[in-house]
């Protein structure tokens, strides 16, 4: 099955637009967990900070475009990967190992579709 | 065969063929409803024939056809193609000869209690699937419309269809986390039985189930001391069960039970499993309760005094792992015999009420206190709270008995 880990942290931790030090100390995390993945990373990404998002929002048909994230929260997306995983265990047990730099969630969602 | 004769066949079964179709077919709801099916089937089959010989035998190849059919139809879907794995793509022809239900229930009591699975719903489905007992049934037991049960259980097996979790028993690293899920699981089921003091009602079987449950998971899990304090706990409880009840069908309270009439083989059996759980870990919550069990279960006669000074230490470091409204409670019934009456009833009126006045038991103490303080009018208020709540018959009978017992005040 494919299942999605989405990262959820408080994005304050890196600075103003992602670009403080930390971000140096996470990438290196996230490079190192990705080769120790190797196949079993079918994609995914960081993403840059919740002031640089857009939202659409359609209500009864009509879009409306909206500065900022879906939803304000205290931890936001930052960042997901689409992995492959036998099964929800096997997903419970890499998004253990996905790297946040002090706390955070890792959502786990299969992946709709022919896994 | 009547029809409540033939109702306990598919309670006994359930567990059993559910978690053999369910390991099999890697399907819950599949599991679920073939085996409904297969009942109704032998409904219809059994009184226009006979009752086959291996009634269980019978109810799982129906079920286990309905499934293949009912898979076979779909696959011409080719979105299913790609779920049906090979394992029960060969097989049909095996079938036939297959007399002997694999013994899956393990298997499905992890799939039940996955940390994945909501806590409500983990209690509620491992009884629906592994035990038999109907949505009506736990819906009681969970003090909820059976609409709202239905839509947990069906919530709670498409999460474990659509979350992937698997049907394989987790491997042993992931064992002690998800243990805990497990021996709640198991103690909520058995508690179920336990209410039952005469094993009369439809919960009769869950005692055995639990029993054979217990030893299975202390012999996949050796090192764990909790699953063996549960095995030990679970056979202390069950030893006693023919002296719960008098022959008016009074409930008998603990200290007034003939110890000669508890069953020794099982008493031992459980201290086996207790010496082994205290060797892990002497301190374990589940450990301590299984102690205080013992120690009830150590008296030999009725006439030998009761184990109370033993049973409130007991309770006293139970306390220490665990503080809650209900060990505080128990602990008062050993107060009341060690320090009196009087002390135990100032601690029971500064306990939080909140939580425990909803809770029969709470009464029943309060008012045998009363009672014994000479409080008539009190004691007699308290009664009837308790009977207000209690739903056993054996125990609104002993209720009534003692609330009879209250003496007017002497003017």
């Amino acid at each position: 099955m494919q299942y999605a880990l989405l990262i959820y942290e408080d994005e304050t931790l890196y600075g103003p637009g992602k670009k403080g030090p930390a971000i140096q100390d996470i990438v290196s995390r996230h490079m190192a967990f990705n080769r120790e993945l190797g196949a079993k990373r079918v994609g995914g990404s960081g993403l840059a900070a919740t002031s640089s998002a857009t939202t659409i929002r359609t209500t009864r048909g009509k879009h409306s475009v909206h500065d900022g994230p879906f939803a304000e929260a205290k931890e936001q997306l930052g960042g997901f990967y689409l992995i492959e995983a036998k099964d929800l265990d096997e997903a419970i047990a890499i998004a253990k190992q996905v790297p946040v730099l002090q706390d955070g969630s890792i959502e786990i969602r299969p992946v709709l579709g022919p896994g | 065969m009547s029809g409540a004769a033939l109702e306990r066949v598919f309670r006994e079964a359930s567990g059993r063929i559910v978690g053999a179709l369910a390991a099999r077919f890697r399907n819950l709801a599949l599991a679920e409803d073939v085996f409904s099916e297969a009942c109704a089937r032998a409904l219809e089959d059994w009184s226009a024939k006979s009752v086959p010989t291996d009634p269980a035998a019978w109810l799982y190849q129906v079920a286990a056809r309905a499934a293949l059919d009912g898979l076979r139809r779909r696959r011409t879907h080719a979105r299913f193609e790609c779920q049906l794995s090979a394992d029960f793509d060969t097989d049909p022809a095996d079938l036939d000869d297959e007399a002997v239900i694999p013994d899956e229930r393990l298997r499905l009591i992890f799939i039940c209690c996955h940390p994945a699975v909501g806590v409500d719903a983990r209690a509620a489905l491992t009884l629906r699937l592994v035990c038999g007992l109907s949505t009506l049934e736990i819906a009681r037991a969970f003090l909820v419309s059976e609409a709202t049960m239905a839509q947990r259980l069906t919530r709670a097996k498409s999460k474990i269809a659509d979350a992937g979790v698997p049907f394989e028993l987790p491997a042993p690293r992931f064992w002690p986390e998800r243990l805990d899920a497990v021996l709640a699981t198991i103690e909520i089921a058995y508690g179920k039985a336990h209410e039952d003091a005469a094993a009369s009602g439809p919960h009769a079987h869950f005692a055995a189930e639990m029993l054979e449950l217990t030893s299975t998971l202390v012999h996949l899990i050796p090192d764990e001391a909790e699953p063996a304090a549960v095995a030990a706990m679970v056979r202390l409880a069950e030893a006693r069960r023919p002296a719960r009840i008098d022959s008016r069908g009074l409930m008998v309270p603990l200290s007034e039970q003939d110890p000669q009439r508890w069953q020794r083989p099982l008493i031992d059996e459980a201290i086996g499993y207790l010496n082994r759980a205290s060797a892990l870990r002497p301190d374990a919550v589940r450990v301590i309760q299984a102690k205080i069990h013992a120690a009830w279960c150590s008296r030999r006669t009725l006439q030998s005094p009761p184990p109370w000074p033993q049973v409130m230490s007991l309770y006293d470091s139970l306390l220490t792992r665990r503080d809650d409204p209900i060990v505080r409670l128990n602990r008062l019934v050993a107060v009341a015999e060690v320090h009196g009456i009087e002390a135990a009833l100032s601690e029971l009126e500064s306990l939080d009420g909140g939580l425990l006045r909803h809770f029969a038991p709470y009464h029943a103490v309060r008012a045998d206190l009363l009672r014994r303080l000479g409080r008539a009018a009190d004691a007699r208020c308290a009664y009837d709270e308790a009977l207000l709540r209690t739903s056993t018959h054996a125990e609104r009978k002993w209720l009534t008995r003692q609330r009879g017992l209250v003496l007017e005040p002497q003017s």
